[in-house]
């Protein structure tokens, strides 16, 4: 007899883009998350804090559906991870920014092209590539160092850069591993007001770090994860002033609410 | 479909792994053009031996000495019933004052010695000529062991000593062709397949960030194919121009020499091409689901 697994049956919010109901994790027998549960609407700013190995990155492996879950569902902008047709990835992924703590830019080519490559994979009109690249690279404040290589730019102008790559396809979803990791405080701030505004025009952004002080400032929603499991899933109550500095943003008593 | 700025991109790709590996690449393509060189001599060897064949068959013809004893009646019996017989074109009589005629002019000045001859020792005979599809061996031989059992004939000669040494010859280059072909074909996927192995480890960062901004596998896979094609063709072209050069100098002194036809030529290029996409093809199987983590 084929038994329902209870979890299957659990209600699943329709509005949610991101959705994780029970999901359990392995690298091959190395566990790295186990009963995953939470949601992310559009336009949301999720922060994924934890110690080194809680399970941030591996979150986020799943967004993008570079990895699979072992247990439980994904659903990813109303796709199901476990009925993803591999072979349709790519397509999702064009819906999905990326960046990380290294940049991962081609060190071999300018800024533009670093960022029109994004666009010239997914088969953009050599017109529209132009349009759009100068878009993003004139929001990040990149324009007129457009023809420099990455390793002529600060790291806080390379992750710039990487975020205009993650955003030139205008994604719907963009995911942020540790993005200020290698970054000083200035360019830190930099970065995520960046993603601020991205947030603002209605993308929902998923940012992980293990930086306890920008938790403070600008966490509006938090998930705290430790040992591959969520130990707390909290919310501000109040809006973050998103234009105040860094030092300014820190929680006052009484802020927090459970989410 | 593909758009003019991924054409570009393509074509650009499918150069720079040229390009960032200029020795490894020029080696690799040396090493290939050698080992369809090979290929190729062996090719055109075959090629000039059926050739020769083919020229040797055609000239296949038989005379049927006759019985010195026979009257003029059964002489003139015996054309037809030789034309009847299946594979036959042309038959001709050669009376034995015409063979002797003839054997006057070929001996030229010597030709005095036959002065001293008090008969014509040389019988009449017929020459017959066979239609295109019996001239091989088989058939001859056929035709003449029908002949030879008639009580009217002497003697049947007919060239097959030269249809037969060319005939093992060429079963034996054949055979040669086809060990050599299987063994270069191997050979050459192997070594496309390394060396496009080699650029997909040095490419590993692009093909990272090309799954990471949701290019289809098809997509990644095919400035590596261009790249195995290319070098394919290269190789192929590196040996044909090879073979080419030798087969001129060689001309020289074997007249009658044939060259592949263009038709040739391009089928070759073809096989080296297709030699390429399935290096790049069996590179990629393993390398690219390997790589499959962003
Ligand atoms: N490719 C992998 N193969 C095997 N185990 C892995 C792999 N990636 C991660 N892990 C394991 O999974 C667990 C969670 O890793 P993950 O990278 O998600 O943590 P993280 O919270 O991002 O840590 P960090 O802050 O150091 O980046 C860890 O125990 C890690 O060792
Ligand atoms: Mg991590």
């Amino acid at each position: 007899m084929k038994r329902i697994d209870p979890r299957e049956q659990e209600p699943q919010d329709p509005r949610a883009v991101i959705g994780f109901y029970h999901v359990d994790l392995a690298y091959k027998d190395q566990t790295a998350l186990q009963n995953i549960s939470f949601t992310a609407s559009n336009g949301e700013f999720l922060c994924l804090t934890g110690p080194s190995g809680a399970g941030k990155s591996s979150i986020l492996r799943l967004i993008a559906m570079d990895a699979f879950p072992t247990k439980g569902q994904v659903i990813i902008r109303g796709m199901l991870a476990s009925k993803m047709n591999r072979r349709k990835v790519p397509l999702l992924r064009r819906e999905i920014g990326y960046v990380f703590q290294d940049f991962r830019l081609l060190d071999d080519r300018s800024v533009y092209d670093n960022v029109a490559f994004a666009q010239l994979v997914v088969g953009v009109k050599s017109a529209d590539i132009k349009m759009n690249v100068m878009r993003v690279l004139t929001q990040v404040g990149l324009w007129n160092k457009r023809h420099r290589l990455p390793r002529q730019l600060s790291g806080g102008e390379q992750q710039r850069a990487a975020i205009a790559r993650a955003m030139v396809n205008s994604p719907k979803i963009l995911l942020a591993d540790e993005p200020t990791g290698n970054l000083d405080p200035v360019n830190a701030q930099e970065t995520i007001d960046l993603l601020f505004r991205i947030n603002d025009s209605g993308t929902c952004v998923v940012f992980s770090t293990h930086d306890q002080q920008i938790v403070k400032a600008f966490g509006e929603r938090v998930i705290v994860m430790n040992d591959g499991r969520i130990a707390s899933d909290i919310k501000r109550k109040t809006m973050v002033d998103r234009t105040a500095n860094l030092t300014d943003r820190m929680y006052q008593p009484g802020e927090l609410i459970n989410a | 479909m593909l758009k003019g700025a991924q054409v570009r991109y393509l074509m650009k790709e499918s150069f720079a792994g040229f390009h960032r590996r200029k020795l490894t690449t020029g080696v690799t393509i040396l090493i290939m053009g050698s080992s369809l060189l090979v290929l190729a001599v062996l090719t055109l060897a075959t090629l000039n031996l059926d050739h020769l064949l083919a020229k040797a068959r055609s000239s296949i013809d038989m005379r049927v000495f006759l019985l010195e004893s026979l009257d003029p009646g059964q002489v003139a019996e015996l054309q037809p019933r030789l034309l009847v017989i299946p594979g036959v074109k042309e038959v001709k009589f050669i009376s034995s004052e015409t063979a002797l005629h003839e054997f006057r002019t070929s001996l030229g000045q010597d030709a005095g010695v036959l002065d001293f001859l008090e008969t014509n020792p040389l019988p009449a005979s017929y020459h017959i000529q066979f239609t295109a599809g019996a001239r091989n061996l088989d058939s001859v031989r056929q035709i003449r062991d029908e002949i030879a059992a008639w009580p009217e004939v002497a003697e049947i000669i007919f060239n097959q000593g030269w249809v037969d040494a060319l005939e093992g010859w060429s079963a034996r280059f054949r055979m040669a062709n086809l060990i050599t072909g299987l063994i270069v074909f191997i050979a050459v996927v192997f070594v496309i397949s390394n060396t496009v192995k080699l650029t997909m480890a040095a490419s590993s960062r692009l093909i990272q960030i090309q799954k990471l901004v949701g290019a289809t596998n098809g997509f990644i896979r095919l400035p590596f194919l261009c790249e195995g094609m290319l070098q394919g063709v290269l190789a192929g072209g590196l040996a044909m121009g090879l073979v080419a050069v030798a087969s001129s100098f060689m001309q020289n002194r074997l007249s009658g020499m044939i060259f592949f036809s263009v038709e040739q030529i391009a089928g070759f290029i073809m096989f080296c091409m297709v030699l390429g996409l399935l290096g790049s093809w069996s590179a990629m199987r393993k390398y690219l689901t390997l790589q499959s983590e962003l």
